[in-house]
């Protein structure tokens, strides 16, 4: 990865009538990164963007693009395009006019017009289509003549707005693909907002996970995955279990009564903890063999493995496993030393990693709740 | 299902009979070769021919197209960037309220909007100094004003339809805001602006009852020009004109329904391209004429001369008579130039009004500029008593020596100075069906031995025709009793309405400009109306072989009728005085005179008419009936005895009270319908009521079994 700092948003502020949408963030862009900014709905991210592309104003704070303080330059001044989540295409023009359209202002040769909008079409797989009424495009086409709309330009970042929220699963898998060839081919730096955790862990270099206009973490995916800063991450990204625990010294930590092995270190002696364990890191055993015991609540086949809710000492603890349990059953589990993570404390201890109110459904609704600003 | 279908079918052929039957009726009888409406007797194209020659109608026309033109533009524009504003407001308490606030002029009635914004313009007007403050200006502001909501109406739709991220993509790409907006912005809303704009032109095209309050002198538009006609009659040129008027308002509404987005999408290229090129001619001939318009008149510098006389009372060039104005206007061109040996332009601006009380109330207002205008007798005397109008300078009139003795000091004007000069004067008369009233009546009014009674005769039942208005049908009762018209106590008025009480039962039907086409259809046998009218009604009966008579009604062979004049006379405002003295001189000469004599078919004070050769072979028979001889030592006496004079305010109360009392009678039909209204009324308040209820109910039981479900 590039370190030379394309975008750095330093002590950042934001709030409407009174209301903290960003609070105080500070986040270097490199060039040729591809960047998430990861949360949920009103965590800021979208606002982030805005305040990069120009339509937001911080209250507080500095927006530096390539060295150069950019907070007073007006949107229409900046090097960067942005793919809109519902592609805001014009209407009234056609595809060809779509993406020809900053060019036109620009006052480019009508051959060079011709040519770099065909280069763009070839891109992102639309030839042909430039005659077509944009109105008539499916949700993907009209995807495609927007990113091509705002590479034309060939912007130094191109932020992207959700942009693939309104495709369906299969079609979106796709363009996750094309999304990332497409910037591993042009080199340009992207900016990518969403609220998809699988998304931003498959096509990112760089995630951001952002909560309550706070950034919580910034790292790379594997990073996000395995060593969540705090419970809010730890939930936000995949399954956890998080337990409250005591680190009793470097490698050892006791939570649900029993004494584990583990490999953090660096903790006071005695530190309240917080614990994960993510569900597929789990082994079912027999009662007498397990380190913890406990009767099986709920069983949903999930096609590759069991959700297993398994009820230890009043938690309710997720286990994902290829192996069948019945329910009221009572099993054992185990846990390998290197499945521990040990984190410390903090604002939003105690509130994630216990399924006792677990419901597909909810997690869903709140998943596609739009973000507002 | 099959009978709701049924249903619908019939509602739909039911919904088409009453909304298009009119219309249907209306293009027919624009190509009927008659000028009757009792019959049809071809296919001509004649009325639209007589259309476009008729000067003031087409200028009353160009009028409204700019004004309609103008004001829907300006509207547009306006309410373009009002929709942009509001759409743009954070708070929305203050957006709704400003919606709120858009919306009122809409629901408001016109009347209370062209009231407001009369008084508006003469204050303002006042403040600034001008005297006339009312005219070109103030009816476009008004129409603009009228516009607007509906402009807005449809334009901030498309404001919220549109992607909002429209404009931060276009500034994202490099727009300016500026340039956002006309490229991305304005072209997604466009079908709102077209349509608000279509619908604004449409509106400002029909409006009557703003522009009548808010136009100044010198300016018609024309659906006031038609409602000014209506003291004759509704020519057939008034049915081409309004078939020409819906087609293109239907042309108007198709295309603004294609450029409509749901139409567009199914629209094939071709069409697009079609619709693209029609709107585009549109606003291009539009432009053009805007434009024309502008040029023309910021490079022509003339003399007006504004004059405000009734509806179709003047030879106006159509049908190969004199159009006198024209002929006024080349006069005095070379007279001036004659004696100036300069070139000067005279323009008159001639408008019309259709009652005297309209007059009156226009120039009491203050608000208009008249150099000449044409009240009726009472309404001189009025006039002047209120100062509001000027002394004529009969020396700078030379013909005034034209006017036969006996019409120079009528009872209204008979001081030494004189502030009216007779234009017309006329005398009620009854027409008769010759061929419905039986051989006794007949004879009477051949020996002229008839009078009022046949309108009170049972034989006539349902085949009489009485006066729609109060001053009129009260003179023919009190006329019939032999009480004075002008004098009457109150009990005498309740004498005449115990006596029209008495006639109502007879009556078919109490009319104005209908009985025209009531007596010529032969629909009914007796009717008192104006000398002159009763004349042209019996010579268009005459050609659908209906034979109609007239006569003088009279008592103890005595002629015992009305006798009315109008007069020209200038306003104390009139701002062109040395131009009005000489249009007054002008049309007291021969050939103006007797081309409109001969057009109005009313008697004239002009010796010079009445001793016309030709003047005389034209009327025919009729002059006779005009200017009956046994008349000539009358008229003064029944001027003093028989016009009606202005009544005192408690007369005017009484005689109103007592009219609406005998129009509306206690009949059990009429507080049947108030009953019907009052029934009507109180179900849909229960309704409501109803409603409200089962709603509240409901929601309550919602919020309880909520809370219930909170709780546990």
């Amino acid at each position: 990865m590039n370190e030379k700092k394309i975008i750095e948003l330093k002590n950042v502020a934001k709030s409407y009538d009174g209301e903290i949408i960003l609070d105080h963030i500070n986040l270097d862009v490199h060039e040729k990164e591809f960047m998430t900014l990861l949360g949920p709905s009103g965590c800021g991210k979208t606002t982030t963007l805005r305040i990069i592309a120009g339509f937001v104003t911080p209250d507080t704070g500095d927006v530096v693009f390539d060295g150069v303080r950019i907070n007073d330059i007006p949107a229409y001044k900046r090097h960067v395009n942005t793919v809109f989540q519902k592609y805001a295409l014009f209407p009234h023009l056609n595809v060809y006019e779509n993406i020809a359209f900053a060019l036109r202002l620009n006052k480019v040769s009508e051959e060079e017009i011709f040519e770099r909008v065909t280069e763009m079409l070839a891109m992102v797989n639309l030839r042909g289509f430039e005659k077509r009424d944009v109105n008539l495009l499916s949700g993907g086409q009209q995807q495609r003549v927007a990113i091509a709309r705002a590479l034309i330009n060939k912007p130094k970042v191109l932020l992207l707005d959700e942009p693939l929220g309104a495709l369906d699963l299969k079609l979106r898998k796709d363009m996750q693909n094309e999304l990332k060839n497409i910037q591993r081919k042009t080199g340009i730096t992207f900016i990518y907002v969403t609220h998809d955790q699988e998304e931003a862990l498959s096509m990112s270099d760089t995630v951001v996970v952002m909560a309550d206009g706070k950034i919580q973490q910034i790292g790379t995916p594997t990073d996000i995955y395995n060593e969540p800063e705090n419970a809010f991450v730890a939930d936000f990204i995949g399954e956890s279990n998080i337990i409250d625990g005591i680190m009793l010294d470097d490698y050892k930590a006791k939570f649900s009564g029993h004494e584990f092995v583990c490999l953090d270190k660096g903790f006071e002696k005695n530190e309240r903890v917080d614990v994960v364990v993510r569900p597929e890191d789990v082994d079912v055993v027999p009662p007498e063999k397990g380190m913890l015991t406990g009767v099986v609540t709920s069983v949903t086949f999930k096609g590759v493995h069991y959700e297993i809710i398994v009820n230890i000492n009043n938690f309710k603890w997720m286990i994902q496993s290829t192996d069948y349990v019945e329910p009221n059953q009572k099993i054992g589990i185990y846990i390998e030393p290197d499945a521990i993570h040990i984190m410390k404390r903090s604002e939003y201890s105690g509130q994630f990693g216990d399924y006792s109110s677990f419901s597909d459904e909810l997690d869903k609704l709140s998943d596609v709740t739009e973000e507002e600003e | 299902m099959k009978k709701s279908k049924i249903f619908g079918n019939i509602y739909t052929v039911l919904a088409f009979i009453f909304l298009y039957m009119p219309i249907a009726v209306l293009v027919i009888f624009s190509f009927n070769a008659s000028d009757s409406t009792g019959n049809i007797t071809g296919f001509s194209l004649k009325w639209y021919g007589e259309l476009f020659s008729d000067a003031a109608t087409l200028n009353a026309l160009k009028n409204t197209l700019i004004l309609a033109i103008l004001s829907s533009i300006i509207a547009t524009v306006i309410g373009t960037m009002a929709s942009y504003g509001i759409n743009k407001m954070q708070n929305k308490h203050i957006k709704s309220a400003t919606m709120s606030v858009t919306k009122i002029p809409m629901i408001n009635p016109e009347i209370v909007v062209g009231i407001s914004m009369m008084l508006l313009f003469v204050f303002v007007g006042g403040i600034v100094g001008s005297q006339s403050s009312l005219g070109f200006g103030t009816v476009l502001i008004a129409h603009i004003t009228f516009n607007l909501p509906y402009v807005i109406l449809s334009v901030l739709p498309k404001f919220k339809q549109m992607d909002k991220s429209l404009p931060e993509a276009a500034q994202d790409l490099g727009c300016t805001p500026l340039q956002s907006f006309f490229k991305v912005e304005l072209p997604a809303i466009l079908p709102g602006v077209v349509s608000g704009l279509i619908m604004a032109f449409t509106l400002s095209l029909d409006d009557f009852v703003i522009s009548y309050f808010t136009i100044g002198s010198g300016f018609e538009t024309l659906p006031i020009r038609i409602y000014s006609m209506t003291k004759k009659r509704v020519t057939p040129d008034m049915y081409a004109l309004s078939t020409l008027i819906f087609v293109s308002i239907l042309v108007l509404l198709l295309i603004s329904n294609l450029t409509s987005d749901k139409s567009r999408e199914k629209m094939s290229k071709k069409a697009k391209k079609i619709t693209k090129i029609v709107v585009g001619s549109l606003f291009g001939v539009i432009a053009a004429v805007t434009i024309v318009v502008f040029i023309v008149s910021a490079s022509t510098e003339t003399l007006t001369l504004n004059v405000y006389n009734w509806g179709e009372y003047i030879s106006d060039g159509g049908e190969d008579t004199l159009d006198v104005n024209q002929k006024f206007e080349e006069y005095y061109e070379d007279w001036y130039f004659k004696k100036y040996n300069k070139r000067v332009k005279v323009n008159v601006n001639y408008t019309t009004y259709a009652s005297n009380e309209d007059l009156y109330a226009k120039i009491k207002s203050g608000a208009a500029d008249y150099d000449i205008i044409v009240p009726s007798d009472y309404m001189v005397e009025r006039l002047k008593s209120e100062g509001l109008l000027q002394t004529i300078d009969l020396s700078k009139i030379p013909n005034y020596e034209n006017i036969s003795e006996q019409f120079r000091n009528p009872y209204y004007d008979n001081g030494k100075e004189k502030y009216s000069v007779m234009y017309t004067y006329g005398i009620v008369g009854i027409v008769y069906n010759k061929d419905k009233i039986n051989d006794d009546d007949l004879a009477k009014i051949e020996a002229g031995e008839a009078g009022w009674e046949l309108l009170w005769d049972e034989d006539y039942k349902g085949q009489i025709l009485q006066f729609n208005n109060a001053r009129d049908a009260f003179g023919v009762a009190m006329y019939s009793l032999g009480i004075d018209v002008n004098n009457a106590t109150d009990a005498e008025w309740q004498k005449a309405y115990e006596r029209l009480k008495e006639q109502k039962p007879l009556v078919q039907s109490y009319v104005m400009d209908e009985i025209f086409n009531k007596m010529e259809g032969g629909e009914a046998a007796l009717a008192a109306y104006y000398a002159g009218d009763c004349l042209s009604m019996i010579e268009r009966a005459a050609e659908a072989g209906v034979n109609l008579g007239f006569y003088y009604p009279k008592t103890n062979g005595k002629y015992v009728t009305n006798i009315f004049a109008d007069a020209m006379c200038i306003p104390k405002s009139a701002t062109n005085v040395e131009l009005a003295h000489a249009y007054i001189n002008y049309m007291l000469s021969e050939e103006p005179a007797v081309a409109n004599a001969e057009y109005l078919y009313y008697g004239s004070p002009n010796k010079l008419v009445v001793n016309n050769g030709d003047y005389i072979d034209y009327l025919g028979d009729d002059y006779g009936v005009i200017y009956q001889e046994e008349f000539e030592s009358q008229l003064d006496y029944m001027f003093e005895t028989y016009a009606y004079r202005s009544l005192p305010d408690e007369k005017l109360k009484l005689q109103n009270n007592l009219w609406e009392t005998l129009k509306v009678g206690s009949d059990s039909f009429d507080s049947g319908i108030y009953v019907i209204c009052g029934v009507i009324a109180a179900v849909l308040i229960g309704f409501g009521v109803y409603c409200y209820i089962i709603k509240r109910k409901r929601r309550r039981l919602y919020w309880n079994t909520q809370k219930e479900a909170s709780k546990k």
